[in-house]
């Protein structure tokens, strides 16, 4: 099975082929940012990488789209949270374009330590590891030793921290980005709605609940509901 | 021959001579300003108007046509005619016309207004219409009694005969708004005299005609088969209303106002113009009906403006194809009438969401395009489309869209050094490209919210309760060796079994005693429990119940081990009678079996 895994993971699998990224990264250099931004986006829809994005946010960003490229560089991030570049780059561009880092929950920010597909990996063989620790020595008469039960409670330990880690991630597949600057924030999810306020490029969001094309959200300091296409989801 | 060239080089001559005809077109008060003579007002003149009137011709048979002309040396409007006049019965009296022209002798100017009747006599006779007084100018003046000469249809035909437009259409079946050529001929007179015309009116309602695009022209015509030099003009008349219109011209003859008249001479009659001064004769056209019908609202293509005609679109440029946001482009535009009949409306300009679309003022053909956002790939496709008279059907002229790169205004990718000199903890400029991809992933969706993730998580479970199952069947046969002996020995049983009907069928009964012995050893061994290889007949016995033991069971038994015994012996004696016990043993192995 893990052979299987490991086959299956898009590193693996992946031919050589990297003309879009490679089209995308020429692109740039020559500052044809519309069609670089094309390229990366083609890219992306086959393979998402961290890589990618981080470029794809540059050329957003050079376009003069903050929202897009702020939601490209927390989509790197949310790929591989130790792409330094995409952290760099956040911290830049928030603090160019006066917007905030999304509000974490404590559980969200222990899931930000981790690739999130990796958090339930290891809750899984965690917790089969600790139940195989439990259950193993008995079935196969093995002589009793500390280790053993060392490896279970680590294996209990690692699971629960996973299982909330893994809550977390769920958790921030709600946070969003508004892509376009000005977006209207309104109390009732009709274009004709009452203004509760305007939202700039890159403000985070959280979705609450959809109603047709609109999506109630909640963001540092109000809420109301956003037209769908106005925002970003970070793992859309 | 000389004679077509004569016509050719007077068609040629005639716009140079007919634009002296035209009224100098200045300003209101420019003339004095440039010093342009004028003739005086004929003051003395306007203080005693005077009229005349006549038919023209003066005699005709019956049911011809002629025209009672009356001039007034008035302006038009200050003139008062009655709205009936009285005629005698027999003349029927058909279109009317009136028209105003100025008049110069080349010292002063006089108004003359023109009113003339159709007149068709309807028997012969001698026909008076009798003065009577109109007002003109403020004051009364008396239009002279006039006579008509009218003789039987079957008469020789007097010599004069009425002079009038010739009205020519291109076309009398029409759709609003199609532009349609109009011919207004003036034939020669008599002696191939050319007259040319002046002050052109067009009657008739539902229509315009265009005063500026004219043609003025003498050729030769051909007019219900006569072949005439004739004075032609021409203009463009457009249909305004559907339905049945009636369309006449009406114009006042002009001279050239020569010393003298000039001919020209060539093959055939020559042709004459002639001087003096002008004879101004308001002359009319017959009636031409023209059948005009609405534009279908039946297939109407998006964009349609009102153009009619068949155009054929040039490619459309744009002045560059890399624009920034805000920055205006100009895209030129280009359509060619492929018939001389078009009327070209030019596109409007479109709403688009990503585009500000402003038409350039007539005449440009073109539109400035403003990019509202750097998303736009490509011009917005500009809708247009034309309608066809000649297969009656609207057709496509959509300007298409062409692609652009549109360079958004950028963010600053560097902070200057100053603006965070109190806080080093924030990154002063962008990251480089990365130049691979990097980390790479199936799909942004986290395996937490995919199915089957979750089923695969699960799948250790049968693992382990497998594992579960096998413990406990291991205790459970740990606790009680009994099973594993029985089912042991019905293996063993059932392979002694097959090897002793191998040994009666090779007639082998050396081999039939030994199996058959050794399938009894085993079938009682797990009762013991004891190795089958230490028991002995008594011990097969043992197990037998009393009427077996006592009975053929117990005789096959004892027969089958003594025979097995004597195995052992120095000589072993041949007993192939032994291979009868075979269906004895069978029934006593069935019974031992059955006790396992």
């Amino acid at each position: 099975m893990l052979c299987f895994i490991l086959l299956a993971r898009p590193e693996f699998s992946r031919a050589v082929e990297e003309d879009s990224f490679k089209r995308g990264v020429t692109a740039a250099q020559a500052e044809d940012f519309p069609g670089a931004a094309a390229a990366f986006e083609s890219e992306l829809k086959q393979r998402p990488s961290s890589g990618a994005f981080v470029d794809l946010g540059i050329v957003e960003w050079q376009r003069g789209h903050a929202g897009a490229a702020i939601l490209a560089w927390e989509r790197a991030a949310w790929i591989d949270p130790f792409d330094a570049r995409a952290g760099q780059n956040l911290k830049f561009a928030r603090s160019v374009a006066q917007v905030d880092e999304p509000e974490l929950r404590w559980f969200e920010k222990a899931s930000t330590w981790l690739p999130p597909n990796a958090w339930v990996w290891l809750a899984g063989v965690s917790l089969w590891l600790a139940v195989g620790m439990l259950v193993l020595p008995r079935v196969f008469r093995w002589r009793k030793s500390g280790w053993q039960q060392l490896l279970a409670a680590l294996g209990f330990c690692v699971f629960i921290l996973s299982v909330t880690a893994s809550f977390g991630v769920v958790s921030r597949t709600d946070i969003g980005f508004v892509l376009k600057k000005d977006i209207p924030l309104r109390l009732t999810p009709t274009s004709g709605g009452e203004l509760v306020s305007t939202l700039p490029a890159g403000e985070p969001v959280r979705r609450v609940k959809t109603h047709g094309n609109y999506l109630f959200v909640r963001t540092a300091m109000s809420a109301g509901w956003i037209e769908r296409t106005q925002v970003g989801l970070i793992n859309e | 021959m000389r004679f077509l060239t004569t016509i050719l080089y007077l068609s040629l001559l005639a716009p140079v001579l007919v634009r002296a005809q035209l009224p100098v077109t200045l300003p209101p008060g420019a003339a004095a300003q440039f010093m342009v003579p004028q003739p005086a007002v004929d003051l003395a003149r306007l203080g005693r108007i005077s009229a005349t009137a006549m038919f023209d011709p003066p005699a005709v048979r019956v049911g011809d046509t002629t025209f009672y002309r009356v001039t007034v040396g008035a302006t038009e409007n200050s003139t008062v005619w009655p709205e009936v006049i009285s005629v005698p019965t027999e003349l029927k009296l058909g279109t009317a016309i009136r028209g105003q022209v100025g008049l110069e002798d080349g010292t002063a100017f006089n108004p003359v207004t023109g009113f003339v009747y159709e007149v068709t006599p309807t028997a012969a006779g001698r026909f008076v219409i009798s003065n009577f007084v109109i007002s003109a100018g403020g004051q009364s003046v008396e239009i002279p009694a006039t006579t008509l000469v009218v003789v039987e249809s079957n008469s020789i035909a007097p010599a004069a005969v009425a002079r009038r437009l010739w009205l020519d259409v291109s076309s009398t079946n029409l759709f609003v708004g199609q532009p349609v050529r109009v011919h207004v001929m003036l034939p020669a007179g008599p002696g191939n005299q050319i007259d040319f015309l002046s002050d052109i009116q067009f009657n008739g309602s539902g229509f315009m005609t265009d005063k500026i695009a004219t043609r003025q022209t003498v050729e030769v015509v051909n007019h219900d088969g006569q072949q005439k030099p004739a004075y032609i003009f021409e203009t463009v008349a457009t249909p305004l209303t559907a339905g049945s219109l009636a369309l006449s011209a009406q114009g006042f003859t002009a001279g050239r106002n020569f010393g003298g008249q000039i001919t020209i001479s060539g093959q055939g009659q020559p042709v004459v113009i002639p001087g003096g001064v002008p004879k101004s004769v308001l002359l009319s056209s017959e009636v031409v009906h023209l059948n005009v019908r609405s534009l279908p609202v039946e297939g109407e293509l998006p964009g349609f403006t009102g153009a009619l005609g068949m155009f054929r679109p040039d490619q459309p440029q744009l002045s560059t194809n890399r624009l920034r946001v805000g920055e205006p482009v100009h895209l030129k535009y280009g359509f060619k009438p492929r018939t001389n009949l078009t009327r070209y409306v030019p596109p409007e300009a479109p709403r688009s969401r990503d585009w500000q679309i402003i038409a350039d003022q007539p005449p440009g053909g073109g539109f400035t395009l403003i990019p509202l956002t750097d998303e736009a790939l490509e011009t917005p496709a500009i809708p247009f489309s034309a309608f066809d008279f000649a297969t009656e059907s609207y057709y496509d002229l959509t300007i298409p869209a062409l692609p652009v790169t549109v360079i958004g205004d950028g963010l600053p990718v560097q902070l200057p050094a100053w603006s965070s000199d109190d806080d080093n903890s924030e990154p002063r400029k962008l990251s480089a490209l990365a130049a691979m991809p990097g980390k790479t992933v199936a799909g942004l969706k986290p395996l937490q919210l995919q199915g089957w993730f979750v089923f695969l998580q699960i799948l250790p479970v049968p693992g382990f309760l497998a594992l579960w199952r096998w413990d406990a069947r291991r205790r459970f046969l740990e606790a009680h060796p009994e099973i594993i002996r029985r089912q042991k020995a019905k293996r063993d049983l059932r392979r002694e079994k097959t090897a002793l009907q191998q040994a009666v069928a090779a007639g082998d009964a050396g081999e039939f005693v030994r199996h058959a012995a050794a399938a009894m050893r085993i079938a009682v061994a797990p009762h013991f429990p004891a190795d089958a290889q230490a028991l002995v007949g008594g011990d097969v016995l043992s197990q037998l119940d009393d009427a077996g033991r006592n009975g053929t069971s117990g005789e096959t038994v004892r027969k089958i081990f003594a025979a097995a015994d004597a195995q052992f012996a120095a000589t072993i004696p041949a007993r192939a009678d032994l291979l009868g016990l075979q269906s004895d043993v069978a029934v006593t192995l069935q019974k031992l079996e059955e006790k396992l």
